[in-house]
């Protein structure tokens, strides 16, 4: 009876965002606008070496100074709050790596805190942080890889006896020796991703009060996920979980950088207990682009057997990360990398090693796509074989990409590819593009002068991926509960920072359980309410969050007909909820509201009018895994010119073919997607995270950080295909990463195609104007 | 405020006109405007994305110009008349330019939002019917690190165009 056809839908449509109307109006609230009475302000003295011993820490002037507190050093801190034990350090290393809150005996890059000035505002604060005077012993900084696996230069740690922190460690999938046995020929390179950072609008912020009488710490934090962070924090605070309330409202963009807490953070709750006064800590852009966090150093050495056809046979790849000072975050990544790395294609067999590496810089984060260099090695090797080979690298992805209807559709490491369109979406650009009429334009303009190129990158993304066989539940909690005003709570542990998940879930519960989207309220950010979850990241929005209301709606909205019937005595086949009214034949006055449904509701279940068995709790809670929803995907495809006199690329045509599933909310989607793409533009034009010989940061403001502007991002074209649906019910699916996963071998290939007649072999990814005329060798001495 | 006064410790008295309304307060001669108008009237629309001149996100209008408000003093905006976001809309009216940022689906986490508002209407109000391309060069100052743009350019040539209601992007 209910009208299923799409038109009366929410999902599927562009509904405006929920989120808009306060931050379109200045009414947002972030962090730095929260304000509490008697608040502190806090400010950190930084180290100027990326790598010494600290002799002495002076903090009297500090202590001293105007509107100052409180100032704590590291050792101080050390009393108020656990050391991080950093996960990833090698077995057979001296490890586990712990480090301080606030530096201790030593510095491991520049920005590292050495101490914490509390004072009555934040001028105040930072003018305390200029009289602290520390003596450091020098130690020769390790900036790079090579330089990190020398014996000669000094351990960070020194429980790790040496600066490899973890690795080689070789897995093999597949005959590897049959593999290159059997090769025509053997294509070797040297592929390196050069550092980006996530460079979120708005930096790490905390604001942290504890309150004395009750033990309690509340913080209002910017995060990807109130519950990672409150575990985080208690932990390190020593504090039982129940004392420790997370809240978060607005959040100015991530990328993968809030996730948990960081040391900053910690250490201004720590003050605010010592304190007893709400401790506010704002990050300025030079913290953030020196000290929040980096990403995507990562080397890889590959040799690729590949038949004389096109066939890739199998790959030996080598991948070295660099972590940066503060291990974290990089031993997850490698182990992604490598069973990513097959990507859509049937590779037959991959043998891989990896290794990592400290070094005084910056630590190693996630952002967007934290894996992507398992596609940036694929897609760029792919075009190196084909460019040795002499066939067009379509063909060379066209005779490797996995096709469903030949098994076994598995990557050799593993995870099945049941559902991938990466085919349908590689052809289809290739035609929207119109390769052979490009290729015709390209050669004629070449005789002008004129260096035109067109690459290609397809991908897949885990978002969520294929079930795991066996494996241990990785689910997302939603929590759908039906208020006194007949508004329809939908509790989620995501916390969106831009991905519009107030507006998203919205639908999709509104849908499901017949209400009016102005009905329902995706309640996001405190602790005290948030269902289990670890946050928003890994694209797990869409199809396991999203996946885990659909079916909370539905139960919820059985046990609202089931005890409806009971009250009105009609049967629950009869009834229906539709855009909030229950309706059906029989229902008084033809439909009746979901307030007055659920009073009604409430006052048969208190006057006992309702037989033993009606279930009257309006709650639902479900725990989903993303079903058999399975992979999005898809190619990018690329245009560019490059002026072979200035070295600049400009971006002619930028187009995505892609799958998600079904879309929740094509402007969202397509939002995530032109984000992620502007992100791999800056990747390659213009974004580094540079360091001089001595360790010293270069990138330390957004005038040295460059991030692309409204003048070069391009007009992004996006055509979705239409899905393989293998779930009953749940095929929408994450979108967050691919964007920033396949711009940058995308542009790369492009930029390689267009340099092709100057014979220059791109290997790594950063291409700004100066390296493109060293590869063209129109500036080699 | 002349210069032997700016250079002077102790608070300064400043006055100026904000969203309309007399506004006044006692600033540290080293006060920025932004944090005048963020921590003393608690206009918190403006935000600090960099605090150098960069991001464009503390974007005010200073006397009907854009004016990055993380570089100007408060004292010698003394007398001056200062736009924030909070004051675009009228009566509890959304502006033609923020309905039509809503309904282009324009920005994401929303905190280079206030930034680009007031630099839009900025642009609207010296040309209304302006071009995709002059629309991108007005906004190739402000930095917004989710949207890759498209969505932006394209809600601000939705303020501009015929009907009221461009409607929703979408594929
Ligand atoms: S905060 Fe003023 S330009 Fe960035
Ligand atoms: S919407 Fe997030 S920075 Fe622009």
């Amino acid at each position: 009876m209910r009208p299923r056809v799409p038109a009366e839908r929410y999902t599927g449509a562009s509904v405006r965002r929920v989120e808009d109307e306060r931050l379109l109006t200045g009414r947002g609230t972030f962090v730095a606008d929260a304000h509490l009475p008697g608040m502190l302000h806090a400010a950190f003295h930084r180290s100027p070496l990326p790598h010494a011993r600290i002799v002495a820490v002076n903090t009297e002037a500090a202590r001293r100074a105007p509107g100052v507190v409180a100032v704590f050093d590291g050792a101080e801190m050390t009393q108020m709050a656990s050391p991080v034990a950093a996960l990833g350090a090698a077995p057979g290393s001296g490890g586990p790596v712990s480090f301080g809150i606030l530096a201790m005996d030593k510095v491991r890059l520049v920005g590292d805190p050495v101490a914490l000035v509390v004072a009555e505002s934040r001028a105040l604060a930072e003018d305390a942080c200029e009289l602290i005077v520390v003596e450091y012993e020098e130690l020769a900084p390790v900036v790079t890889v090579e330089q990190a696996l020398d014996p000669s230069l000094p351990a960070i740690f020194e429980e790790l006896g040496g600066n490899r922190l973890f690795g080689p460690e070789v897995k093999v999938f597949g005959d590897v020796d049959g593999a290159f046995a059997r090769a025509d020929r053997v294509v070797r390179a040297s592929i390196h991703q050069h550092r980006h950072q996530n460079v979120p609008m708005e930096g790490r912020a905390i604001l942290a009060s504890f309150d004395a009488s009750s033990g309690q710490l509340l913080v209002r934090a910017s995060t990807q996920g109130v519950n990672t962070t409150r575990q985080m924090l208690a932990q390190q605070l020593r504090m039982p979980l129940d004392r420790v309330r997370v809240v978060a409202e607005d959040v100015g963009g991530s990328f993968g950088l809030k996730f948990g807490a960081s040391r900053e953070e910690a250490a201004c709750c720590a003050a605010s207990r010592a304190l007893g006064q709400p401790v506010r800590w704002v990050e300025d852009r030079w913290e953030n682009l020196t000290v929040s966090g980096q990403a995507r150093e990562e080397s890889f050495e590959v040799e690729a057997a590949v038949t004389a056809s096109g066939l890739i046979l199998g790959l030996r790849v080598q991948m070295v990360i660099d972590s940066g000072a503060y291990p974290g975050f990089a031993p997850l990544v490698v182990d992604i990398v490598r069973e990513m790395i097959p990507g859509p294609y049937r590779l037959g067999a991959l043998s891989f090693s990896s290794s990592g590496v400290v070094t005084n810089k910056a630590s190693y984060v996630a952002y967007r796509g934290p894996w992507a260099a398992e596609t940036f090695v694929r897609e760029r090797i792919v075009d190196l074989v084909a460019q040795e080979l002499g066939i067009s690298a379509l063909e060379v992805r066209l005779r490797n990409l996995a096709t469903r209807d030949e098994p076994p559709l598995r990557m050799v490491t593993g995870p099945s590819l049941a559902g991938i369109t990466a085919r349908e979406s590689l052809l289809r650009a290739a035609e929207i593009v119109d390769l052979a009429r490009f290729q015709e334009r390209q050669l004629r303009l070449r005789d002008e002068g004129r260096y035109l190129g067109v690459g290609f990158a397809t991908y897949i993304e885990p978002a969520p991926g294929p079930r795991q066989e066996g494996g241990e539940g990785n689910t997302e909690q939603v929590r759908v509960e039906l208020d006194r005003d007949g508004l329809l709570l939908v509790h989620t542990a995501q916390m969106p920072h831009g991905q519009s998940h107030r507006t998203t879930l919205a639908q999709v519960a509104a849908d499901e359980f017949g209400a009016r989207l102005e009905q329902v309220r995706v309640m996001v950010g405190d602790s005290q309410q948030t269902p289990e979850g670890f946050g928003t990241g890994g694209s797990r929005f869409a199809a396991m969050a999203g996946g885990a209301a659909l079916h909370g709606a539905r139960r919820l909205r059985g046990k609202v007909l089931e005890a409806a019937a009971q009250i009105l005595d009609l049967a629950p086949t009869d009834l229906d909820i539709w855009r909030g009214e229950l309706v059906g034949p029989g229902v008084p006055g033809g439909g009746l509201p979901l307030a007055e449904l659920i009073s009604r509701i409430d006052l048969a279940a208190r006057s006992g009018q309702l037989p033993p068995g009606v279930d009257v709790d309006l709650t639902a809670t479900e725990d989903f895994d993303g079903g058999e929803s399975g992979w999005s995907g898809g190619t990018h495809c690329c245009v560019v010119e490059v002026d072979p006199d200035t070295g600049l690329v400009r971006i002619l045509r930028y187009l995505v073919v892609e799958d998600c599933g079904d879309l929740i909310n094509p402007a969202v989607v397509d939002g995530q997607i032109r984000g992620g793409v502007a992100q791999g533009v800056g990747a390659v034009l213009l974004e580094r995270s540079a360091y001089d010989p001595e360790g010293q940061y270069l990138s330390a403001t957004l005038m040295d950080y460059l991030l692309p502007t409204a003048l070069d991002v391009p007009h992004i074209e996006i055509e979705h295909l239409s899905p393989v649906r293998l779930d009953p019910d749940v095929n929408f699916r994450g979108v967050g990463e691919g964007g920033m996963i396949a711009a940058p071998p995308t542009i790369c290939n492009a930029i390689a195609d267009a340099l092709s007649p100057f014979g220059a072999k791109v290997l790594e990814q950063h291409l700004p104007p100066a390296r493109i005329l060293e590869l063209i060798g129109a500036t080699s001495a | 405020m002349p210069e032997s006064e700016l250079g002077a410790r102790g608070p300064l008295p400043i006055r100026l006109e904000v969203n309309g309304e007399e506004r006044g307060g006692d600033v540290e001669a080293r006060t920025t405007l932004a944090d005048f108008l963020r921590d003393q009237l608690g206009l918190t629309g403006t935000h600090l994305g960099c605090e150098h001149g960069v991001c464009g996100a503390c974007t005010v209008l200073l006397d009907s110009l854009p004016t990055r408000s993380c570089l100007v003093l408060a004292a010698s905006a003394d007398g001056c008349r200062v736009e924030t976001v909070e004051g675009l809309a009228r009566d509890g009216q959304l502006s033609r330019l923020q309905r039509a940022m809503w309904d282009s689906h324009s920005f994401q986490c929303g905190f280079c939002t206030p930034g680009f508002l007031i630099q839009a209407t900025a642009l609207l109000a010296e040309n209304p019917t302006p071009t995709e391309a002059e629309v991108r060069h007005a906004l190739s100052g402000n930095l917004c690190r989710c949207t890759g743009y498209e969505s932006i350019v394209r809600g601000v040539l939705a303020a501009c165009a015929g009907p009221e209601r461009s409607g929703a992007e979408s594929k």
